[in-house]
């Protein structure tokens, strides 16, 4: 199935809402061999789309054996074992979880201390004021709850989300990268980025509607 | 025996999760356009009906803080009744969510990919309606803070030696955490609903949920890790919540209620009404939503036969109490079983019995795992009959205690019976609002099962293998 | 989707070196008729210290077996595709359970030493005993003990026997013989494992009862199945015998197994202990404070540390659960806790004595574990290695975690 003339779904007139959309810079693949015309005044990353998940792995490898270090791939959900193909180390974020959760433990071993055994110890049925065994539950709650927010907010903060605005989403195709486009970006800060070069490479291996976005 | 005349029975093959052929793009526009479609007629009226159930609810607790606790038929010999009946009923229904969403994902299991994201919001909803029960049932609500260990002007803190302040703390962890972990879920897919607006307005608002989420896969790679996190909390964390309810009456001395295995029992039986509770709802999106193919025959008898597992260990744990009940030799024990059983609620114990334990037996045959009305029926008759086991072990432990001039017969008064369907408005409301403007399945997730998007679909495995 | 199912055969080792296999057997003989002898002299010294040890053995011995059994079943019933390979190590620890019916005459020939609180004539005089004697009495523990041991020798064997038929013959209509059996033979061993639980340990003392005990137990089998798995598997990867056969990803399976049921043994245990502790009852509070008291604190603190702390953080990271070093480390340090807890279980019937290792305790451990070695040995020699012909073979050998 080709995408380009599969019938696209009725567009409901949408206006790119951003004011800064780099004016189409669509340059055809390979196939029509057209170079670009204007360049956008500064410029974030070439971007591109394949059709499979398959083609971008490939090209996600071949860009990492090129030695790019400065790209990425926007897909509609995870796509398994990409980042062997990025390149990239695996996630931290277990840390992150693994401090959240002895926050948790250690700060309801001293809250259940100081308010039950210092504050305000109470005789309940003979037992101890300070009684572990009847505090464990409270202890677990409390340890999952907080290794669960530094989950939460640490996964967000690493990927530096929310944002407002992020120079690939004015890739013209680019709603489709949460629906069946497989994305890539190729920032122009990377070392090895070469406008031809890298456009030239993408190509080669497929991408769709390569065009280079302002930032 | 059954014999390889069929195809889908050789164990050589997997069946498709999803048959027929399924394109991205389909899933992304079948899930979407439930959303983006016109209000239909039939989910107004629907909604009309349950906001009205809903202010049944709105009356009853009402009447119940302008008035009291009084209202509802509790009396000295019977404290608890309905209101922890209802509470545990609803928490109970929850567990199913978190079970499908973490533990059907440890182990691997991708076909609940089309139903963990209903789940997980049946969840959160179930949770919110078994909250109503603790948080009115302080009479004076506007204090209901004072259940948390805050700083306050009376200079007393919560007893951290109470099961009801350890059920404070799993039962708003579990909210907290549950709530999270169906956002993080949510998020990709909001993304999609935000890039398919259509107006401004949704726009917005979906822009805003989505977080600016653009897929990118040095994201998915923390996001995934986030998941998987959250499914290792998150089974601990559904195992301790039942069984800290479960604690609520197993650290008494009643008998009845003091009994070791009560833990993993509730479990249990929170699973099985949970699961049922999936299966009724289930049934109804594939006949009003059309999403026979995304939650197909497969997946329904997939969540028979985990209700016919968790309620045959419901029943083994009946048996055990009985058996144990009387090998203790304990004249208490043995009196509230047999009381149970033949006693003045005996009605009662033998309606939990042949919902919990007999009828769901028939899920043995395949037939009836895979009969849409048959399993509709069962599953709706596991739901009364999880909400009489509550009844049952709350209200016959205590009727008739240690001063046989205390005994009662406890009858529900209006104010029960209102607030407990009332309950049923504000779960169904909040469904139908889930079901209205969320997507209701895992879009992304879905997608990432079908074969097309194993990027090493095309050539061989072997490959990957070695690269680990 | 699917690779040809001859990538097995591409002349992988399937089965031991016979010369090899000779030895180990061998060995696993010697072993055991040394074991008769130094039980036969320990029994003979120390009655009473041996027939409580020897139960803790044959116990421990079991309860692996057991949990081997649930293991192999509940593959068979979820249709599980990645575990095919370490199946046959499950199948092998299976041995144990027609081992253990022959392992528990000596059991029966003790049981008025073990079981004497209720055997005994002291029970006459003891009316709540009295009560109970419909169920606590010789003849109907005998019965029911016959009944469980065949119940368990019957479905390991089957469930063996027709794995190694689908060896010879390749036939997939086996597997959905066994998946579809599975099913019934879970209850089965259900509500066996829960009453001879009742019946060889919690009727030790006849007064006290939980209703969790049977769950507890079956706790303790399961970890210690998974434990024996993770050591089997690691000795043939050791070996180079099952090289490319199992990978790093199904050791970290069974390290996540391994794991998840480490917490769910703790969560059992604390359970109890919570609802006991808190509701303090005497007749029920006497079971924890017999074992909370004196030297008896330190075989309960032992526990608590060396069954769940410690394996617990040593096998919470990925990294850890796919190293060998880790695993089999955290492994054996499970195996031998397991013992441990039996121990726990059965000997402060001895009171404050049985807390104190004696070497008649290594007598009573020896007879079962050298007859537990030579059926493993047994097992291991006489076949392929791991299901050579199970449909779900390339499932299992392509097998990768996410």
């Amino acid at each position: 199935m080709n995408p380009e003339t599969q019938s696209r779904e009725p567009r409901r007139a949408k206006k790119p809402l951003n004011g800064n959309h780099v004016p189409s810079e669509v340059i055809d693949s390979a196939r029509s061999g057209a170079s670009p015309s204007v360049a956008p005044a500064s410029v974030h990353a070439l971007m591109g789309w394949y059709e499979t998940p398959g083609e971008l792995y490939k090209a996600c490898e071949a860009l990492r054996d090129a030695g790019y270090q400065r790209f990425d791939a926007h897909t509609p959900f995870a796509v398994h074992g990409l980042e062997h193909a990025m390149g990239l180390r695996p996630s931290r974020l277990p840390w992150i979880v693994l401090g959240g959760g002895l926050f948790g433990l250690v700060g309801s071993v001293l809250l259940a201390w100081y308010t039950q055994g210092v504050d305000y110890p109470q005789n309940i049925s003979g037992k101890e004021a300070f009684s572990y065994q009847a505090f464990i539950p409270v202890f677990f709650e409390l340890t999952v709850l907080c290794a669960a927010f530094a989950t939460f907010f640490g996964m967000w903060s690493m990927n530096k989300l929310p944002r407002f605005f992020h120079p690939v989403q004015t890739h013209p195709s680019f709603e489709r990268a949460t629906d069946d486009l497989f994305f890539i970006s190729v920032e122009a800060a990377d070392p090895k980025y070469d406008r031809v070069a890298t456009k030239r490479l993408l190509a080669s291996l497929g991408a769709h509607e390569l065009c280079e976005v302002g930032s | 025996m059954s014999t390889l005349s069929y195809p889908h029975d050789d164990p050589a093959v997997r069946p498709e999760l999803l048959p027929g052929k399924r394109d991205f793009r389909g899933i992304t526009r079948q899930v979407s356009g439930i959303v983006e479609a016109k209000t239909p007629t039939g989910w107004k009226l629907a909604i009309a009906f349950t906001l009205s159930v809903l202010m049944i609810l709105f009356g009853s607790l009402f009447r119940l803080v302008t008035k009291g606790t009084g209202v509802w038929g509790l009396n000295t010999t019977v404290g608890w009744a309905w209101d922890i009946t209802g509470f545990v009923f609803w928490v109970g229904i929850g567990h199913a969510g978190t079970l499908i969403s973490a533990i059907l994902f440890l182990f691997r299991q991708k076909w609940r990919t089309s139903i963990n994201r209903a789940a997980e919001a049946m969840t959160i909803f179930a949770v919110m309606s078994a909250a109503i029960y603790p948080v009115f049932h302080v009479g004076r609500v506007w204090f209901a803070y004072w259940l948390f260990p805050v700083p306050n002007q009376m200079q007393v803190w919560p007893n951290f030696k109470s099961p009801l302040f350890w059920d404070v703390c799993a039962v708003s962890t579990y909210a907290t955490v549950s709530l999270l972990f169906w956002f993080v879920g949510l998020v990709p897919d909001l993304a999609t609903l935000r890039d398919r607006a259509d107006t401004k307005t949704k726009q917005i608002v979906y822009g805003i949920l989505a977080l600016g989420w653009r897929g990118s896969h040095r994201h998915w790679l923390n996001y995934e890790k986030a998941y998987q996190i959250f499914a290792g909390l998150s089974t601990p964390l559904v195992l301790s919540v039942h069984t800290i309810v479960s604690f609520d009456f197993a650290v008494s001395v009643v008998p009845g209620w003091h009994t070791t295995i009560f833990p993993p029992y509730f479990v249990a039986g929170a699973v099985f009404s949970g699961f049922a509770m999936v299966v009724t709802l289930m049934v109804m999106a594939r006949r009003f939503l059309g999403l026979g193919n995304l939650i197909t025959i497969h997946h329904l008898e997939n969540m028979n036969k985990i209700i016919l597992a968790t309620g045959s260990i419901v029943g083994y744990a009946y048996g055990i109490e009985f058996f144990t009940a009387w090998y203790s030799g304990n004249p208490y024990e043995k009196f509230v079983f047999l009381n149970r059983a033949f006693g003045p609620y005996s009605w009662a114990y033998w309606t939990m019995v042949s919902c919990n334990v007999i009828f769901p037996q028939l899920f043995w045959f395949k037939k009836v795992r895979t009969s849409v009305p048959l399993m509709f029926v069962i599953s709706i008759l596991v739901n009364i009959g999880m909400w009489f086991e509550r009844f049952v072990i709350v209200v016959t432990s205590l009727h008739r205690d240690y001063l046989p001039s205390s005994w009662t017969y406890f009858k529900p008064s209006l104010f029960d019976i209102s607030t407990f369907i009332g309950t049923f408005g504000l779960f169904f409301t909040m469904l139908l609002l889930f079901v209205r403007y969320l997507p209701m399945v895992a879009i992304g997730e879905v997608k990432s099962i079908l074969p097309a998007a194993d990027p090493h679909a095309a050539h061989d495995h072997t490959e990957a293998r070695h690269e680990s | 989707m699917s690779t040809p199912i001859n990538d097995a055969s591409k002349a992988r080792i399937t089965s031991l070196d016979p010369a090899r296999a000779k030895k180990l057997v061998g060995a696993a003989t010697a072993l055991l008729v040394a074991s008769v002898a130094l039980s036969i002299v320990a029994a003979l010294v120390d009655r009473q210290r041996f027939a409580f040890s020897y139960l803790t053995g044959f116990v421990w011995l079991a309860t692996i077996g057991l949990g081997a059994l649930f293991f192999v079943l509940i593959q068979h019933l979820t249709r599980a595709g990645w575990s095919v390979i370490p199946r046959r190590q499950l199948e092998w620890l299976t041995g144990l359970l027609p081992a253990s019916a022959a392992l528990f005459l000596p059991v029966a020939f003790f049981a008025h030493d073990l079981y004497h609180h209720w055997m005994g004539p002291e029970a006459h005089g003891d009316p709540l005993i009295q009560k109970k004697a419909a169920y606590l009495n010789p003849t109907f523990f005998f019965v029911r003990a016959a009944v469980f041991l065949a119940v368990w020798s019957g479905l390991s064997l089957w469930f063996w026997r027709t794995s190694r038929k689908q060896d010879e013959s390749g036939d997939k209509e086996l597997t959905l013989r066994m998946a579809a059996r599975s099913a019934p033979a879970i209850i089965l061993l259900g509500l066996t494992l829960t009453f001879a639980a009742f019946d060889w340990l919690m009727s030790l003392d006849p007064h006290w009862y939980s209703t969790i005990y049977g769950v507890q137990v079956f706790s303790g089998s399961a970890v210690s199945s998974l434990a024996a798995l993770a050591l089997l598997t690691l000795a043939l990867e050791r070996k180079g015998i099952l090289e490319g056969i199992t990978t790093v990803e199904h050791r970290h399976d069974i390290g996540k197994l391994l794991f998840g049921f480490t917490v769910f043994w703790a969560y059992i245990g604390f359970s109890q202990y919570l609802i006991i502790w808190y509701g303090n009852i005497p007749e029920e509070t006497v079971y924890f404070r017999e074992r909370w008291e004196g030297p008896w604190k330190v075989v309960s603190l032992v526990l608590v540390f060396g069954h769940f702390v410690v394996p617990f953080i040593a096998l919470i990271s990925r990294t850890a659960k796919r190293s060998r070093f880790v695993l089999g480390a955290a492994a054996a340090l499970i195996l031998a806790m397991h013992y441990v807890d039996i121990y726990w279980l059965v000997m402060p019937t001895l009171g404050e004595r049985g807390a104190v290792p004696s070497w008649v305790d290594v007598c009573g451990l020896i007879g079962p574990l050298s007859a537990g070695l030579l059926v493993i040995a047994r097992r291991a020699a006489g076949g392929p290695l791991y299901p050579v012909r199970d449909p779900r073979l390339a499932e299992s050998l392509q097998f990768q975690n996410t």
